[in-house]
């Protein structure tokens, strides 16, 4: 090849494989408003929040972004809303050694974050990511939990609570909670946190069947 | 030296000289704030978007200096307007210090980071083009008058040679990929759809094509010789990156809502990506071989080939050990992401700049002998220390993808414990890196100035 015919190569290859990308990206786009949920107001308003606190600088989304703190393409899926609300608003009052700070991040912002956090965990991401491998072996041992452990994992405790190293880290670790807690105290606690802890970003848990919240409550003591 | 208006390259490969050094000490900090993150006064976000903003604005600086140094020589004339290039760099570098204060009070106050006219006021919160609206016009304005200036230069004479042809095609190509980032898509999956067109498009498209002009234009300048068999193997190398890089952008559309077609066209284009490569290291290494005895500038001779080789590894075998859906589902968005931006990042691109002023800097300065032994102390420096600062990411992004991604376990607890000693290696070695910089700096400040 001389240098001529390797020139016009370069030059007629490179339109042809970049209109092959136009062509893809019509379609793409297309495409993206069905694998993604419809956009309400509050939403691209969430949207605007998350680039105003330049949230990528640290967390990802949908894998993209700083590694320095969580992806939070699926956190809506684990977390409940008014958690986030609390949390986005005051992180190190709820965990005082968070490495977040706090922003001043308003009530509306938070809430509109919230709705983006919700809408991205719905979108068709192909399935990332991918179940850990581990989470699927005790899907399959679900048969094998008692009840208590059975709810445990059910309303995703471990998302913000950890056993033994396994769980998140933003609520109190619970490998030895039944040392510090009587049996009274924790089911109360199930069904008003706040009234025990002022302050307390946990979720209430009372809309379970008593029956539940005595099986989830004997699982906790059990846990010295 | 052959003109005089050459000069001028000198201004931009001096501010970029000191943006790296502002790079690799915000560098610094984020690493340490790993460790801890309050050791600072400004959150990490704000370190972050200094020590990206920082790298992508001095490589910039130092393409144009590239630019402005190869022209008229390729050209045989003066530059078309020194004043313009010269104003041209002086308001590139305003609109940049604007930017970066505009970071540090947001790091102090993020509510002044307000929403005006639809558009946040200092900082966008895009990764890589943190850089507001207004200043994304400004810079754009800045892209074009420097492309006109370098057009007229040629059109002067006519003389289109393949070298420049290239190089500007590169540098248009750079400027219209700067577009898709600048707008407003209230969908996330859409927003980064168009934001890689801006970031793949430039790194593994445009300043690839641009790295093999200007990777040609040094290994002729070096030998003096085989300028035809060279600009031929250019073309095939651009032509290979663009085939392969095109619609290798497809490897950054596996997870974030776009189609699966997109799973087989990444995966397989993607994974081409490293054979240009691996065609420049042959290059590289074919010319300095061959010519040696005439290579004089050993200096720039080691940076040439140190560039083409890093860039292989960096860009190349760094980005296909997780390019591949079946492993990327594991690795996307983990620490392996970061070893491979460092690595290729510093060999791809910081050693492409640094060669061209090791080959500039001579001329400059009108000397043929210079002390070469500084120039080479740096670069072992800043390689060894960038390669075990890529090692420690390696290990940091294994742990993550087998502890968190796998097994299940929480992000922050990956990070705070099991990750703790890679975050201190990764810190020394930093150090390590920061000493290799200044060790440059010094050579670059004072190269030629006391005799032989």
């Amino acid at each position: 090849m001389d240098k001529k015919s390797a020139r016009n190569l370069f030059i007629w290859g490179s339109i042809f494989f970049f209109v092959v990308l136009v062509i893809l990206t019509v379609d793409s786009m297309k495409q993206l408003d069905k694998r993604t949920p419809p956009i309400t107001e509050q939403i691209a308003e969430g949207k605007m929040a998350w680039h105003k606190y330049d949230c990528i600088g640290c967390h990802t989304i949908l894998g993209n972004g700083s590694y320095f703190a969580p992806d939070l393409t699926k956190t809506a899926e684990n977390k409940q809303e008014d958690y986030l609300k609390k949390w986005l608003m005051d992180p190190r009052a709820i965990k005082p050694d968070a490495a977040m700070p706090n922003f001043g991040i308003t009530e509306k912002e938070a809430e509109d974050l919230v709705a983006l956090l919700k809408w991205t965990s719905k979108i068709d991401t192909n399935g990332w990511p991918p179940p850990p491998i581990l989470a699927k072996a005790a899907d399959a041992q679900a048969k094998e939990l008692t009840p208590g452990q059975r709810i445990y994992q059910e309303n995703r405790c471990s998302s913000c609570h950890s056993i033994s190293g396994i769980g998140g880290t933003t609520g109190p670790d619970l490998s030895k909670v039944a040392d510090r807690r009587d049996k009274d105290w924790v089911h109360k606690h199930f069904k008003n946190p706040q009234e025990l802890v002022p302050g307390s970003a946990m979720p209430s848990f009372g809309h379970l069947s008593e029956e539940d919240l005595q099986a989830l409550t004997d699982f906790i003591m059990t846990l010295k | 030296m052959k003109y005089k208006s050459q000069k001028i390259a000198y201004n931009f490969f001096t501010a970029a000289v000191l943006f790296f050094v502002v790079q690799v000490v915000v560098g610094l900090i984020a690493a340490a704030q790993f460790i801890d993150p309050d050791i600072f006064f400004l959150p990490f976000n704000i370190i972050r978007s200094l020590h990206i903003n920082a790298l992508v604005v001095w490589m910039l600086l130092g393409l144009m200096g590239a630019t402005y140094y190869l022209v008229p020589e390729e050209s045989e004339t003066e530059l078309w307007s020194p004043v313009l290039a010269s104003l041209q760099f002086w308001a590139t570098i305003i609109v940049v210090l604007l930017v970066v204060a505009g970071y540090v009070i947001m790091g102090l106050n993020p509510q002044a980071n307000k929403i005006v006219l639809g558009t946040t006021l200092l900082n966008e919160g895009r990764e890589y083009i943190e850089a507001p609206r207004w200043a994304d016009i400004l810079i754009v304005i800045s892209v074009l008058v420097f492309l006109f200036n370098n057009f007229m230069t040629i059109l002067k004479t006519k003389k289109w040679t393949s070298i420049q042809g290239v190089l500007l095609g590169g540098l248009t190509f750079l400027a219209l990929m700067y577009l898709p980032g600048m707008f407003f898509t209230p969908s996330i999956s859409k927003d980064q759809y168009w934001w890689w067109w801006v970031i793949h498009l430039w790194v593994e498209g445009s300043w690839e094509v641009i790295a093999g002009a200007i990777l040609c234009f040094m290994l002729v300048k070096l030998t003096g010789t085989e300028r035809e068999e060279l600009e031929k193997y250019m073309y095939i190398e651009v032509g290979l990156v663009l085939f392969t890089g095109i619609l290798g952008l497809g490897h950054h559309y596996y997870w974030i809502g776009t189609p699966s077609y997109w799973l087989w066209i990444g995966g397989i284009f993607s994974a081409l990506e490293p054979i240009p490569l691996l065609l420049m290291v042959w290059d590289a290494f074919r010319i300095a071989n061959k010519h040696e005895a005439k290579i004089t500038n050993k200096t720039a001779k080691y940076y040439v080939v140190g560039h083409a080789l890093l860039n292989f590894v960096g860009a190349g075998v760094f980005g296909i050990i997780h390019t591949l859906p079946s492993v990327n589902k594991w690795t996307h968005g983990t620490q392996i992401t970061t070893a491979h931006g460092h690595l290729a990042f510093y060999g791809a691109y910081a050693l492409l700049i640094i060669a061209m002023i090791y080959i500039a800097l001579p001329e400059m300065r009108q000397v043929k002998e210079f002390n070469y032994k500084r120039g080479l102390v740096s670069f072992w420096t800043m390689t060894i220390s960038m390669i075990f600062i890529s090692l420690t990411l390696i290990g940091a992004g294994m742990t993550q993808t087998i502890m968190e991604r796998m097994i299940g376990m929480d992000y922050i607890s990956v990070k705070t414990s099991y990750n703790i000693y890679f975050w201190i290696f990764r810190l020394i070695f930093g150090f390590g890196f920061i000493a290799g910089v200044l060790i440059f700096v010094k050579d670059y400040f004072t190269l030629g100035k006391k005799p032989v």
